[in-house]
């Protein structure tokens, strides 16, 4: 009888606690945002796991000596899987469109804004009871409006691990609903004469530019912002590769198998910090809430500031590339294509769009830089 | 309610210090690829730049100058005929 208790106590159902449930409930729902709606699917898919193997009462996959707690503080808290999965990014990344008209960098600065500008939602946050967000916390969840996962992983695992598995889940997520999120928010601050601009065809961009391009950024972020050469260093480094042409193998590998392995990992890793005590709570509804205003307010931003380019510029700038500027790459770009194809079926908008888009990115990892420089000390 | 307030200003410091940074890193980028690059891009033009940007350059290198064709060219073509026939012939 003693052994059938013993067994029964070593059961699952026997140790359930309803947050643990809740929180595999969580992971189920982001399994399922990721099989049945394709919403980023590629870190989804292994974060909604993560976040069910870590709530297994008993099996201690996040205490010391468990699986997830190795794979979170070797890759996550020490800040290299997202350094490796930017790494890849680089290698997946041309340059050309913005070589060839370097003005879209200014969108890539403008959708920023997103980011600066929720630093104060956040702050306002703390006067909700339950709610009690640093300065760091705040940087931290502000960068969501970067739009870009590595980037937001990098910043919070720095300044708000606690926080990093909202944090991660509102990136994703919203990175996911840009087709959503953004599409209204450029048709309010456009016309439709607006939306219906052409742009001029981009110029042809030598090899030479593209090599020499990543070896001045890197330069330029060691004289300037030594605290973004992390990511902005890996970044550089997997373009590099890319644009070289002499390491096609490695190249290959940091675009493919690589960031592959390191996706499966971190998407385990952040998916490990889903537990109940630390999502379930109203900071996470705030983080949720926030992430999408800063998306918005970047989106906002970046189409602002090209309507104003627009005015002032000797060739047209469509203002819907704009909205690109928060990152998010394609995605953004796609979705700045398709609202341009609705209003001009002869519009394509998709290479113009990818400058502001990686300026975009280049962007992101500026502003966290900045962000680990003035708050991370 | 200071501590508040203490927060506002320095998010506020945070955003304008930011966003400046932001725009003049993101400028002198700009500054770099219209100067350096566009000057290299000049001096040292690649073979996937030249046909699209000067489409007959290429051509002119294939034929002589009243657009006849080169006698490389001519004689290649002239290899490959004969070589032709010549199976031809064995095959009947």
């Amino acid at each position: 009888m003693d052994s059938l208790n013993t067994l029964w106590l070593s059961t699952g159902l026997a140790n359930f606690e309803l947050g643990q449930v809740v929180m595999m409930l969580v992971g189920c729902g982001l399994l399922y945002l990721a099989i049945a709606r394709n919403f980023e699917p590629l870190l989804l898919l292994p974060m909604g796991f993560g976040a069910i193997l870590t709530n297994i009462p008993v099996a201690g996959f996040s205490e010391a000596g468990g699986l997830l707690h190795y794979i979170y503080y070797a890759g996550v808290d020490t800040g290299i899987f997202p350094l490796i999965i930017f790494m890849g990014v680089g290698a997946m990344t041309d340059f050309g469109a913005l070589i060839a008209n370097p003005k879209t960098l200014l969108l890539g600065a403008a959708a920023q804004f997103g980011i600066f500008a929720t630093l104060f939602g956040a702050i306002a946050l703390n006067y909700v009871p339950g709610i009690e967000f640093t300065l760091k916390d705040a940087s931290a969840i502000a960068i969501i409006g970067g739009a870009d996962g590595p980037t937001a992983i990098f910043l919070a695992s720095k300044l708000a691990p606690e926080l990093l598995g909202a944090i991660a889940v509102a990136a994703y997520s919203y990175m996911a609903l840009v087709p959503i999120i953004q599409p209204p928010i450029m048709k309010a601050f456009t016309t439709d004469e607006e939306r219906k601009i052409e742009m001029k065809q981009l110029r042809p961009v030598t090899k030479i530019e593209k090599i020499i391009f990543p070896v001045g950024v890197l330069a330029m972020t060691i004289f300037f912002l030594p605290s973004a050469t992390p990511l902005v260093g890996m970044f550089c480094l997997g373009n590099l590769m890319r644009e070289s042409g002499v390491v096609d193998r490695l190249s290959s590998t940091a675009q493919n198998e690589l960031i592959n392995i390191t996706t499966i990992f971190l998407g385990l890793g952040v998916g490990s910090k889903l537990s109940a005590e630390a999502f379930l709570n109203v900071e996470t509804l705030g983080i949720l809430a926030l992430g999408a205003v800063a998306f918005s307010i970047g989106t906002a931003s970046g189409v602002l500031m090209a309507k104003t380019m627009n005015k002032f510029s000797k060739e047209p700038i469509n203002p819907l590339i704009g909205a690109a500027g928060v990152s998010a790459v394609p995605m953004a770009a796609r979705v700045a294509n398709k609202v341009g194809l609705q209003a001009n079926p002869h519009n394509f908008l998709l290479m113009h769009a990818m400058g502001p888009n990686v300026a975009g990115v280049l962007g992101s990892a500026v502003a966290a830089g900045i962000l680990l420089a003035l708050v991370g000390g | 309610m200071d501590n508040m307030q203490q927060q506002f200003i320095e998010a506020g410091t945070l955003m304008l210090t930011g966003m400046v940074f932001v725009f003049a890193f993101l400028g002198v980028l700009i500054v770099f690829i219209n100067t350096v690059l566009a000057k290299l891009a000049v001096k040292f033009p690649d073979a996937i730049a030249v046909p699209s940007s000067r489409p007959n350059k290429k051509s002119k290198s294939k034929s002589t100058a009243n657009g006849d064709i080169s006698p490389a060219v001519v004689a290649a073509i002239s290899g490959a005929v004969k070589r032709y026939r010549t199976q031809h012939g064995h095959d009947k």
